[in-house]
């Protein structure tokens, strides 16, 4: 790493850990030091005629829409130096997207505390359980291990209280087969993921009160993560630190959320659904600025997330591209 | 607002005594008349249907009110004496054998419409829903028609204007809504029904089908994918302006959202012109078709669609020499997108299409044997003897309909719809001697 690579993930490492730090010039910052080392980001910017000596602003940064992870490798150092590489899981697509790692540092120097503030906030000490399988190449079940948690297949009774990791879909899986388990009081869950490609899908409301019914904890102890592989920040609902349901994302100093209308991509008004564009200082090694296939809408000085825009809407009688892999 | 059981059951009843009157009180001859007169009355600029269903359809379709107009010059411009006429006799010979025992082959036959015909409607592009009423009127049927909840105002248009012609005949119609997913009200209407005709998705209709009585006919329109092949001869200066004008036409048209709407270009290699010129001549064209229809309204999924698409090839574009994009400068009403790979890819519609380089049409067809079934329409230019070749073979695998491009969304009346006869299902026949 050479000096200014290692300053600037000094500097953001710092950022990270609660040190003020101006947004817009480290974006651009960051910004220059990607365009330098990432050809096809670099070749992209310059398509769009946008150059670090331009900017006046980290909203004029391009975004890398995420498919573009599918389709090539997109890192600002030699990929073999990587020392993880995290695939997206590939239900929507035929191909999976990669994000390579130079260093997880910046990684889980922001997955900690974000996860403190959104589900302890209240300074209770509990295990963490993880039902999310750990396999090697899920950014989730990195995250869970950051966290400190233990993996397990199944949920037995306990005395004390737990915070339960998993997705959307894990929970109802085991919802349907009958669990039913009255966990003690202060535990608490983080739910994230969506039901896309999957067999049952419900409304969130109902299943928050599934967490109720089959574990007793009230769906003012449920939390919905936001990540995803292509970033290396996660965002949380406020639920847990206002003590009432909230859809509300807020994003940590060292990211920010836009959301795009995608007629005009430009920033959708406040109260308007658009396509969320996520500026996450934390993939220094890879592509800042991501341009998401999830809609949101941008409520106060946060976000709320809908969730994946379908591929290609089956609009009567032609035929879209999930009709046709499956054919 | 969604009818009740007990609408629905009235509806059927009327239907059918309206149907027994017709039957009893109308002959073929007039029929055609006054389906014909009905369409006339659509195409003056001061129609006041016309008028109407500018003002009324582009907020329920999303469609532009140039859009809308097209559609009826296309729909109601194709609906005449003679059309009708050729649709019926290419389904039944003799068009009389719907009015009297005529002979038939070596007896003698009469055709008579079923009683009561239960039409699901689908309502992403308006012609399916226009030309299922026209079958069931033409065969003097009763028709129940569940309309689509985004295309509530050309059946109701279009049988306000068969009344103006026949008051009697455009009783044989009911017009009703309900929400798909009341299901109780789907099959309280289908088990009295003597012949569906069902547009939708493949799940769609494959519930529909199983719901619907076992002595009923079914004509189910699921989902269908249409694409185009350009020959290397095709690809001079001379002709591509043109060319490249018809093939925006095929793909714009209702918004690229009907299973006639292109997807993909296959453009022949070692032409004057290479591949990546058709393309950048098409965007011209999809320009040109904007300016002067321009695309509808599009949900804030669709248009996030469209974006999600053009950014990502826009991204690989800037790197990758095999593929290149062209946009409209509010960026999303139309996109063209050239890429060196032969495999079909499917469109997220609303005026975004593929052009692929070709070396001939083994490769094509090797690519889309696997979904073969599923392909409505294949435009060609030009059509030569090579190409008819090409329709052999496009039939053996299951494709529906092989056209000149510019034409491939201009089906004329008497088409088998998806491969298969429009009126014949939909009579029974009795022989005689």
């Amino acid at each position: 790493m050479n000096k200014t690579a290692s300053q600037l993930q000094q500097r953001l490492l710092a950022f990270l850990g609660g040190a003020p730090d101006d947004f817009d010039a480290l974006a651009r910052e960051v910004f220059a030091f990607q365009f330098e080392r990432n050809p096809a980001y670099r070749a992209f910017c310059e398509s769009k005629k946008i150059a670090p000596n331009r900017l006046t602003h980290w909203t004029q940064i391009p975004a890398v829409p995420t498919r573009a992870f599918k389709e090539m490798t997109l890192t600002c150092f030699p990929p073999h130096e990587a020392v993880a590489e995290f695939h997206t899981s590939g239900t929507t697509q035929s191909h999976t997207g990669r994000h390579l790692f130079k260093t997880l540092a910046l990684y889980d120097a922001g997955c900690v505390p974000q996860f403190r503030a959104h589900l302890f906030a209240d300074g209770a000490r509990m295990p963490i359980v993880s039902l999310v399988p750990d396999t090697p190449h899920s950014s989730l079940a990195h995250m869970c291990r950051t966290l400190g948690a233990r993996f397990v297949e199944r949920l037995e009774a306990t005395n004390e209280p737990v915070c339960l990791l998993g997705t959307a879909f894990h929970f109802l899986t085991l919802f349907d087969n009958g669990l039913v388990l009255r966990l003690p009081a202060g535990s608490r869950v983080m739910e994230t993921g969506g039901f896309k490609g999957r067999t049952r899908e419900i409304s969130k409301p109902a299943l928050y009160e599934m967490f109720e019914k089959h574990l007793g904890i009230p769906p003012t102890r449920v939390v919905n993560e936001y990540g995803m592989t292509e970033l290396s920040t996660q965002f949380y609902d406020e639920t847990m630190r206002v003590g009432h349901r909230s859809d509300l994302k807020r994003s940590p100093p060292w990211a920010r959320v836009r959301v795009i209308d995608p007629q005009t991509d430009e920033d959708a008004p406040v109260g308007a659904t658009g396509l969320l564009r996520i500026y996450d200082l934390a993939n220094l090694w890879s592509v800042m600025c991501i341009q998401t296939e999830d809609l949101g809408i941008r409520m106060g000085d946060g976000f709320v997330l809908l969730g994946r825009a379908p591929g290609a809407m089956p609009r009567g009688c032609s035929l879209n591209a999930e009709a046709l892999q499956n054919a | 607002m969604s009818a009740t059981p007990l609408q629905i059951q009235d509806a059927i009843r009327r239907a059918r005594a309206a149907r027994d009157f017709v039957q009893q009180h109308r002959r073929t001859e007039a029929v055609i008349e006054a389906l014909a007169a009905a369409a006339k009355s659509w195409l003056p600029a001061t129609s006041p249907w016309r008028a109407q269903a500018v003002e009324r359809v582009p907020a329920a379709s999303g469609f532009s009110p140039a859009m809308v107009h097209e559609a009826i010059d296309r729909i109601f411009g194709a609906i005449t004496t003679e059309s009708l006429a050729a649709l019926l006799e290419r389904e039944f010979g003799d068009r009389r054998v719907l009015d009297e025992f005529r002979p038939h082959g070596r007896g003698q036959a009469r055709a008579m419409g079923v009683p009561v015909i239960l039409h699901l409607l689908a309502g992403n592009v308006p012609p399916p829903a226009i030309h299922s009423i026209l079958c069931g009127l033409l065969v003097r049927s009763g028709n129940v028609v569940r309309m689509s909840r985004r295309d509530p105002v050309f059946p109701r248009l279009f049988l306000e204007s068969v009344q103006a012609a026949d008051p009697d005949l455009s009783r044989c119609v009911e017009l009703l809504e309900w929400p798909r997913e009341e299901t109780a009200l789907t099959q309280a209407a289908l088990a009295r029904a003597d012949a569906v005709i069902a547009h939708g998705d493949d799940s769609t209709i494959a519930a529909l089908r199983r719901m619907s009585p076992p002595g009923a006919a079914f004509i189910g329109y699921g989902q269908k994918v249409s694409f185009a092949y350009v020959c290397r001869e095709m690809m001079t200066a001379e002709q591509l302006p043109a060319l490249a004008a018809l093939a925006a036409d095929d793909v714009s048209v209702y918004d690229q959202q009907g299973c006639l709407s292109p997807h993909v270009f296959y453009v022949e290699e070692r032409g004057a012109l290479g591949p990546r010129k058709f393309a950048a001549a098409l965007a011209e064209a999809m320009a040109a078709f904007q300016a002067r229809i321009p695309r509808g309204k599009l949900s804030v999924e669709e248009a996030a669609a469209v974006n999600t698409t053009r950014s990502g090839y826009e991204f690989r574009a800037a790197s990758d020499r095999r593929v290149a994009v062209w946009s409209s400068q509010q960026p999303n009403d139309w996109v063209v997108i050239y890429e060196d790979n032969p495999s079909f890819e499917p469109s997220c519609l609303n005026r975004v299409v593929f052009v692929k380089p070709t070396d001939g049409e083994p490769r094509v067809l090797e690519g889309i044997a696997r979904f073969a079934s599923y392909i409505s329409t294949v435009g060609v230019a030009p059509m030569s003897d090579r190409m008819q070749e090409f329709a052999r073979q496009l039939a053996a695998l299951g494709v529906h309909r092989v056209c000149p491009i510019g034409q491939m969304q201009r089906p004329p009346l008497w088409w088998f719809h998806d491969g298969k006869p429009n009126l014949m299902p939909l009579v029974r026949w009795t022989e005689l001697g």
